[in-house]
């Protein structure tokens, strides 16, 4: 009878934890593989990548030697058939490039806010014009940084292959040349399981 | 003993029936009858029922969700539909991913053994899944995403190729097993003569000229010609006569040489008429070891089938152009139905067997009573699966015209009705026009221009 009696209450325990749902924090650059989707792990891959490639090409490291040349990013192309937030992955690039000390960046995407905030300390009267923001001191970016994102997908009843190419390309906005490109491909494949739930 | 034995199965019986009537909707009250309360009243601007809201939490989620994405889609409300499509993938991968045997399919499996075919999850077929994709891009194309248009149009280009590797191992698997079990599906000869009749002239299905032609426009006006080439060359060997299709690759070869036609803009009509019509049931004789069982089945009839009738747009300069076929929807659902065939009629042996068997048992132990008990739950429980996406255009139909830039009056002229509209016409610019002909009303729709690079 006891023995019954514990067997069910072991079941009990058993299937309450089972049940049971639980929060917890995991490593941020952990290997990510819920999916075949872009995930954490490409981004981060792709980013570290770019950013080591870039760091390493001799004509970059001879301009970077004496100054800091100011970048602006355009935009990386989403060309596959996911939606993927490539902003992030060029976020994360411009990150490590300005915490590298080589570079100095420009944002594109913030010109109309600056401009309000600036016509604010000009126009408004309630700047000490001593210390307002001068309009027309920016400085011009000399490169752009901009490129693509594709994937080919292929799958059928047990398999899903999935590739992905990111391509970034610095172009010297004077005289149109391509100082560097990198490239990083990467390769997700899924085998889905003959027994499950 | 035996008494025993058959109570506990008939319990098991009833509770397997019991069970899989909450897990789908459609076990008992026929999915066209339920798909008549979301149907009526769209054209009018009638809110979606909440019969979808709950139906899409249920085992046939996806089949609601996708008729919820296409209702919410014609009332105007682009995030709720992009929201229901949303859901409708998330099932997609679902499906594509859980493990090819599963122990919970194996149990609805058994459950559709003993009751029938609506106690499977409804999975969707492909022809469905490239649809959803094509509507979602149309909501992101509403919203003025063209990033998420574009991934859209590209993820329904994906399925149509997948779906195309596919199709062919799978017909063979399926016969190979029927040709098992000593079926031969010939001998339904005069059953598939009114299924061949309502596919028609559609040769797979999945092949879909209409989203093949979205996505080719979408691409020529963002200057993408290699990729608006290769779609118009698709929607072209599916209709190898259609003559605009024809100047649509002449057009976008030259554009690949360079050479452009300056002072034009591209105004399309996607036309999308009527509803597909729904599967309707058949009784099928099938014979088993006991003797012959009429078991019900689901067709489609081509008398359903309603004419493809164009829609002409008249530009204010005389310029006018009448719809054409793209994509014939019930074709694509009749040659569906008739894909699965062989595996339902495996399906259908098994059950008439296990029915037959449970009558005999019934009768042996209880007597008249019983029997008359199992007959009755036979005849109740045979229903044929009628389910199937039906907020789906019975056809997909599409015209186009090239005109100065500038803003342009166009009459649209349909055999139920027409609208009159000022559009906007960018030069080397594409303006859609998304017509959807209701039985109560037109929906009409103009997209934002697209223009300019991706």
């Amino acid at each position: 009878m006891v023995r019954v009696l514990s067997l069910a209450a072991l079941a009990m325990a058993l299937l309450l934890t089972g049940c049971a749902s639980k929060v917890d924090y995991g490593d941020a650059q952990a290997r990510e593989t819920v999916t075949t989707d872009f995930g954490s792990t490409d981004l981060q891959m792709i980013a570290a990548k770019m950013v080591d490639d870039m760091m390493v090409f001799p004509p970059i490291v001879d301009m970077t030697r004496e100054r800091r040349p100011v970048l602006f990013v355009d935009r990386v192309k989403n060309k596959t058939s996911e939606h993927i937030d490539t902003e992030s992955i060029t976020d994360t690039i411009q990150t490590k490039l300005i915490n590298s000390g080589k570079f100095r960046f420009v944002d594109m995407s913030v010109v109309n806010r600056v401009r309000e905030q600036l016509e604010y300390q000009q126009d408004s009267g309630m700047v000490d014009q001593a210390t307002a923001a001068q309009m027309g001191r920016q400085i011009g970016a000399e490169f752009m940084l901009y490129g693509n994102l594709s994937s080919i997908v292929k799958r059928d009843d047990s398999t899903k292959d999935v590739y992905y190419k990111f391509t970034l390309k610095l172009l010297n906005i004077q005289s149109g040349i391509i100082e560097w490109s990198g490239e990083k491909e990467i390769r997700k494949t899924r085998k889905r399981s003959l027994f499950g739930l | 003993m035996i008494w025993l034995f058959t109570r506990n199965t008939l319990l098991c019986l009833l509770g397997a029936a019991l069970l899989s009537g909450c897990a789908t909707r459609s076990l008992f009250q026929p999915y066209p009858d339920q798909a008549r309360q979301w149907k009526s009243g769209l054209a009018a601007g009638a809110p979606p029922p909440s019969v979808l809201d709950k139906g899409a939490a249920g085992a046939d989620g996806v089949l609601y969700l996708q008729e919820l994405g296409r209702v919410t889609q014609l009332d105007g409300d682009t995030d709720s539909s992009l929201t229901a499509f949303r859901r409708a993938f998330d099932h997609y991968r679902e499906t594509d991913e859980a493990a090819r045997l599963r122990a919970t399919g194996l149990v609805t499996t058994a459950g559709a053994l003993m009751v029938n075919d609506n106690a499977r999850p409804y999975v969707a077929p492909d022809y469905e899944r490239i649809y959803a994709h094509a509507y979602q891009a149309l909501n992101y194309w509403r919203d003025n995403d063209v990033t998420g248009a574009a991934v859209e149009l590209r993820a329904a280009a994906e399925e149509q190729r997948v779906a195309a590797n596919r199709r062919q191992r799978e017909i063979a698997e399926a016969e190979r097993e029927a040709d098992q079990q000593s079926i031969d599906p010939g001998q339904f000869d005069g059953y598939f003569a009114g299924l061949n009749a309502a596919a028609g002239e559609v040769k797979a299905s999945f092949q879909n000229a209409w989203t093949f032609y979205l996505s080719a426009l979408f691409w020529e006006a963002h200057g993408e010609y290699n990729d608006a080439l290769v779609d118009y060359k698709k929607a072209l060997e599916i209709h190898p006569d259609a003559d605009w299709i024809k100047e649509d690759v002449a057009r976008v070869s030259r554009a690949l040489d360079g050479r452009y036609p300056r002072d034009r803009g591209l105004v399309a009509v996607l036309y999308e008429q009527g509803y597909v019509p729904p599967r309707r049931e058949v009784s099928l004789p099938i014979p088993t070891p006991h003797g012959i069982f009429a078991v019900a089945f689901p067709t489609y009839s081509a008398g359903d089938k309603p004419l493809p009738r164009p829609l002409t747009v008249r530009a204010e300069d005389g310029q006018q152009a009448a719809t054409g076929v793209l994509t014939d929807v019930g074709g694509l659902a009749a040659r569906h139905l008739r894909e699965q065939v062989p595996g339902m009629l495996v399906r259908q042996t098994l059950r008439a067997t296990g029915k037959y068997n449970l009558q005999k048992k019934a009768n042996d132990d209880f007597g008249p009573l019983g029997a008359f008990l199992t007959q009755l739950f036979n005849l109740v429980s045979e229903r044929a699966d009628l389910r199937g996406w039906l907020s789906l255009p019975a056809y997909g139909q599409a015209a186009r015209l090239m005109l100065p830039p500038g803003e342009h009056r166009l009459q649209l002229s349909t055999p139920g009705g027409g609208a009159s509209l000022t559009v906007p016409v960018v030069e080397r610019g594409l303006t859609v026009i998304h017509v959807v002909a209701l039985p109560d009303g037109l929906v009409t729709r103009v997209l934002p221009v697209q223009e300019g690079s991706l």
